[in-house]
């Protein structure tokens, strides 16, 4: 996944996996991810009036499998809205049921999201991409 | 309530209804927790609901008409409609009403009031939390110390096996306090119970989830003997209290830290975590945490609760 083309990474989880290393978004000139033995090739950094941009977006297979797992937790019906901009909140998810989705989403995926990541989730789009660059992680 | 949205934008004003005013309610003493809840089932009227939806700021408004479907629009809109009546009741100013309040989060994203222009200064240290289930919206209120709750309808399943999901998140004495009990029935009641108490602690330090993990620190129940450090484990007994105990040190009770656990009308366990009072004496015996616990429809009736309708399970008045 790292090496495709056209990646777009969201701001949120840049964030969060800067958090650790303290790096303040607007004195980056130069992005070097702190992802282990991967490099991205095509990364487009678009410049805004204010503050950097980067974008880079998670597989729809995995947007569609948080999705599942997602309606799965809060019990809604197959052809419920469900998309990578919608807020767990705003879907009806309370702190069980997020806590139960990012358990489904370690058990789906293999991966172990700790609770400084997990904070950061809002939108299933925020799952997909921390799901993914946790994935890359390993 | 398919019309529920419908309803909110075809209500016409064509006449005016009294909005009576809301019963005033003295602070809290210091020693005090106030608990007020909605049952949103008792909650039907349009009119009244329109109401609520008044008084709502613009951006709360946005935020209820954006949730999914009509229950959880109805529970957005009870829950922020709480909050604002109930901090008004606290007449500290007349110039505070539901709908003039202002509220703000703190550096960790925990909501507080924002007096403003209220106050020029020494605005009232009033802390609330708020926490609600599609069934029951609850605000706890207290005077000058920090406070969280939660609640929880008593029939809610886990999707996850309760002891994997204990391992996974519960630290170890409450994994083995769990898996103890062979009901799982009583199981999972227990593992509600822990849940509640363990949301309702981290809400009141107020600073997010990472900053207490849930498996870095342990609920426990034990028996309110004074001078004895007895671990019953029985959270039935109205003679026990609830105590935090810290991983990193488990010598260390984190006694500053008082809860309560409460049955409201049979069907959910609410969890109150309130910081003890500088004055109480630590460590010493248990302290008793006064509670006034209110059902509520605002603008319309309020009333006090005790006895069966609301069994203080651990941690008594």
């Amino acid at each position: 996944m790292a090496s495709a083309s056209g990646v777009s990474m969201s701001l949120s989880s840049i964030t969060c996996s800067f958090k650790k290393n303290q790096v303040p978004i607007s004195s980056l000139k130069s992005v070097s991810m702190p992802i282990k033995g991967k490099s991205f090739q095509s990364l487009r950094l678009r410049t805004g009036p204010s503050r950097l941009r980067v974008s880079c977006a998670a597989k729809p297979e995995t947007v569609n499998k948080v999705c599942d797992i997602v309606r799965k937790q809060l019990a809604l019906p197959a052809d419920s809205e469900v998309t990578g901009e919608s807020k767990f909140a705003t879907l009806g998810a309370d702190s069980l049921d997020t806590v139960e989705i990012v358990m489904g989403l370690e058990e789906e995926f293999g991966i172990s999201v700790e609770e400084e990541s997990a904070q950061g989730i809002a939108t299933v789009q925020d799952a997909a991409d921390l799901i993914e660059q946790l994935i890359s992680n390993k | 309530m398919a019309s529920f949205t419908m309803k909110i934008h075809c209500f016409q004003r064509n006449f005016s209804f009294s909005s009576s005013a809301l019963v005033p309610v003295q602070l809290p003493s210091r020693m005090e927790t106030h608990f007020w809840y909605i049952l949103p089932d008792e909650v039907k009227s349009a009119t009244l609901l329109n109401q609520y939806l008044d008084i709502l700021s613009p951006c709360e408004k946005e935020n209820v008409l954006r949730m999914h479907g009509d229950n959880l629009k109805k529970s957005a809109l009870l829950a922020r409609a709480l909050v604002r009546t109930t901090i008004a009741r606290y007449q500290i100013n007349s110039q505070v009403s539901p709908t003039s309040l202002k509220f703000r989060k703190n550096i960790y994203g925990k909501p507080e009031v924002d007096w403003q222009n209220h106050y020029d200064r020494n605005p009232p240290p009033l802390h609330f939390n708020i926490s609600h289930t599609s069934s029951l919206i609850a605000c706890g209120v207290t005077l000058d110390s920090p406070i969280g709750i939660d609640v929880e309808e008593k029939q809610r399943t886990t999707k996850n096996n309760i002891l994997s999901f204990a391992r996974r998140y519960f630290s170890p004495h409450e994994v083995e306090s769990l898996s103890i009990i062979s009901d799982p029935e009583i199981q999972r009641l227990e593992f509600l119970k822990l849940w509640t108490l363990k949301e309702a602690y981290v809400k009141a330090l107020g600073r997010g989830f990472s900053a207490a993990p849930f498996k870095n620190f342990t609920i426990r129940f034990r028996a309110a003997t004074k001078g004895h450090l007895h671990l019953s484990g029985n959270s039935n007994s109205k003679a026990s209290e609830i105590i935090v105990e810290s991983s990193d040190d488990p010598k260390t009770l984190t006694s500053n830290w008082q809860f309560a656990l409460l049955e409201l009308t049979g069907s959910h366990y609410a969890a109150i975590c309130k910081e003890k009072d500088d004055d109480t004496v630590e460590g010493k015996g248990s302290v008793p945490m006064k509670l006034t616990v209110r059902k509520t429809i605002p603008f319309v009736e309020d009333q006090c609760i005790s006895g069966k309708d609301a069994l203080v399970l651990v941690g008594g008045l």
